[in-house]
């Protein structure tokens, strides 16, 4: 069998191999429920992780998508008395355009999109400082639960939250494989001359790619504000790197291109059921940070085209 | 011809005029922040950060980028602070041998970063940041999320001893500049980092083997941060898990912002001075003037987009990831 070949079936074959180890060792790890109340739990995250592939998809990364989940956390919490429902359009124009100005930057002022999507991150950070007055904020319980509380009940016993998260894989599905900016995104990502050069306007792709990552990040910020009903300037720190992690065991790799959307639900599972069976095989909370640092590194590693990269720098 | 000789002298001076300017502009708002007290002050905040800009600045000459300054700052920070109280915490007995062993600790955490990077032919950003992350994830498992004191005057004295209205750690972190230079103009290594940032197949064609100079510069790099890490725990008195939080954003900013460019080959430990200089002037001088500190994030993303939108030749680049 050419490893080649095995490549793109990799991540489903990591998950299925994960959860089979976790299941034999643990049976009620397969409850139905548990497998539910997990899959439920790692939706914000898996927002932001959709998000983060379109940037990837193109080649570039988004940074920011941390900054702009606590941001956006903040928001809705400061504006919910006053607005209302309305507090979500605002959230999510607010990670649009900040995702635009990052695309801005990076197309049109040529700075890389880990510089850009990392200062637009402080610019955001320092939002979230601003409108909160760097303290801690909680929302009024009655009127979240009134305005927000579908977001995180349950239907039928399934977590809200997964239909949240299903819908937005639908739409995203849907730009990626029945758009002409999901086809453009392909060709951007599979080589960025070659789509400039067939007369694409490659900027504006990008652009759109970096402000639908923003978008989703404030998405993700938004359901974990609901979730934990308030926010906080950094409320949502460690979500970037199991965010990026997903993405990228998922088989979308740092070169752009190939993977996309449902390699990165695929991902997220796999996220999710590492650090489940962390719990299980009661290893400290306190290591995950470095697991997921290693397989972060492996999957890079393993998934990116070093055919795309001249020179590694 | 003429164009690119002004446009070159512009961004080598610009970044000290801008330095000057915003001390004249500081002190015109507010006489006290022309104060030997204030510069002291300056100064202090200055000196860790002056440390890490001074490690990632080597790299970014190559031509490549290192995040994980966080990740090793911590690491080194907690490690320096539990041999040191191993070894009887006091500077006065054995406890002297805390900082070589914290600055080759450092310097073998580079080392990793940059195996990482150059053997598994990942991106220097993304390997840097994995491996931050993966420094951090130690320093949370060595203290269990405490805080670590370290309290022995002698080592305080860093902080505490004055010579000229600056802190002894000042004079370290100048010291530990002068080597920078040394390294970056006089020997052979600094010589191989701008021929790698120049243009690497030249420098592969050449002869030089770029694995290895990619490989030592983290290396060195890494030694830096630990520098920097013994600094700031003298500065602070404790090493916690968080302490090297915020040094990535700021030492990059700095480095950019004192005109060393991304693309590599241009700049060096002077620009990454003058860089740190103005992002801490600014910080010092917006709490000075009565502006919020809430602003300093904001104010330096659009400083860092601004620095790398003026350093880069756009005629040169057809596009950027």
């Amino acid at each position: 069998m050419d490893i080649q070949r095995l490549k793109p079936h990799l991540p489903w074959i990591t998950l299925v191999v994960l959860v089979a180890i976790v299941g034999i060792n643990d049976p009620g790890f397969l409850r139905p429920s548990n497998l539910l109340g997990i899959a439920g739990d790692i939706v914000p995250l898996f927002i932001m992780a959709l998000g983060l592939t379109f940037a990837i998809y193109i080649g570039g990364i988004d940074l920011s998508a941390q900054s702009m989940a606590n941001m956006v956390t903040v928001i809705a919490s400061v504006y919910l008395a006053s607005m209302g429902a309305w507090v979500a359009v605002l959230c999510v124009m607010a990670g649009f355009l900040l995702g635009m100005l990052s695309g801005y930057v990076t197309t049109r002022l040529f700075v890389p999109s880990f510089i850009s999507t990392l200062a637009v991150g402080g610019i955001a950070f320092s939002i979230a400082q601003w409108l909160s007055g760097q303290r801690a904020l909680n929302m009024d319980a009655a009127q979240r639960n009134e305005t927000f509380g579908w977001m995180i009940g349950r239907t039928w016993g399934v977590p809200n939250e997964l239909l949240i998260a299903a819908v937005l894989v639908a739409i995203c599905l849907f730009i990626e494989r029945r758009t002409t900016l999901g086809r453009a995104l392909k060709a951007v990502g599979a080589g960025e001359l070659a789509a400039a050069a067939s007369g694409l306007n490659v900027a504006r792709y990008k652009i759109l790619a970096f402000a639908i990552s923003g978008a989703l990040a404030a998405i993700a910020g938004l359901l974990f504000a609901v979730k934990l009903s308030g926010g906080a300037p950094t409320i949502a720190n460690g979500f970037l790197l199991p965010a990026i992690v997903a993405v990228l065991v998922g088989g979308t790799p740092l070169t752009g291109g190939v993977g996309g959307v449902a390699n990165t639900v695929v991902g997220t599972l796999i996220v999710a059921v590492i650090r489940a069976s962390m719990l299980y095989f009661e290893i400290d909370a306190t290591r995950q940070q470095i697991v997921f640092g290693i397989v972060l590194i492996v999957a890079i590693a393993l998934t990116i085209d070093r055919a795309k990269l001249r020179t590694v720098k | 011809m003429t164009r690119r000789i002004s446009r070159e002298t512009l961004i080598k001076w610009a970044p000290l005029l801008v330095l000057l300017a915003l001390v004249i502009f500081f002190t015109a708002l507010n006489p006290t922040f022309f104060s030997l007290r204030n510069f002291a002050r300056i100064a202090i905040a200055a000196s860790p950060a002056l440390m890490v800009a001074v490690g990632v600045t080597f790299i970014i000459v190559m031509g490549s980028i290192d995040l994980s300054m966080e990740g090793t700052v911590s690491l080194t920070a907690v490690s320096f602070a539990f041999i040191f109280a191993q070894l009887g915490g006091s500077l006065a007995g054995l406890g002297w041998i805390a900082i070589p062993l914290t600055l080759a600790l450092g310097g073998l955490i580079g080392l990793l970063n940059g195996l990482v990077h150059v053997k598994l032919k990942i991106p220097s950003f993304m390997a840097s940041l994995a491996m931050g992350f993966v420094g951090t994830g130690a320093a949370i498992l060595l203290t269990g999320g405490d805080i670590v004191k370290v309290s022995d005057a002698a080592f305080r004295g860093l902080l505490t001893v004055r010579w000229l209205g600056f802190p002894l750690m000042v004079y370290v972190a100048a010291f530990f500049l002068l080597v920078g230079w040394f390294i970056q103009t006089h020997t052979t290594l600094g010589r191989n980092f701008y021929a790698v940032g120049g243009g690497e197949d030249l420098a592969h064609a050449s002869g030089l083997n770029v694995t290895r100079v990619r490989v030592t510069g983290f290396a060195l790099a890494g030694v830096f941060y630990a520098i920097a890490a013994v600094l700031v725990v003298a500065r602070i008195g404790q090493a916690e898990s968080v302490t090297g939080a915020n040094f990535m954003f700021v030492s990059i900013t700095s480095v950019v912002v004192g005109g060393v460019a991304l693309w590599g080959g241009i700049g060096g430990v002077w620009n990454a001075l003058v860089g740190v200089l103005i992002v801490n002037v600014i910080d010092n001088g917006m709490v000075v003037i009565g502006l919020p500190d809430f602003l300093q994030a904001g104010v330096l993303g659009l400083l860092v987009i601004l620095a790398v939108v003026l350093s880069t030749d756009r005629k040169m680049l057809s596009f950027v990831k």
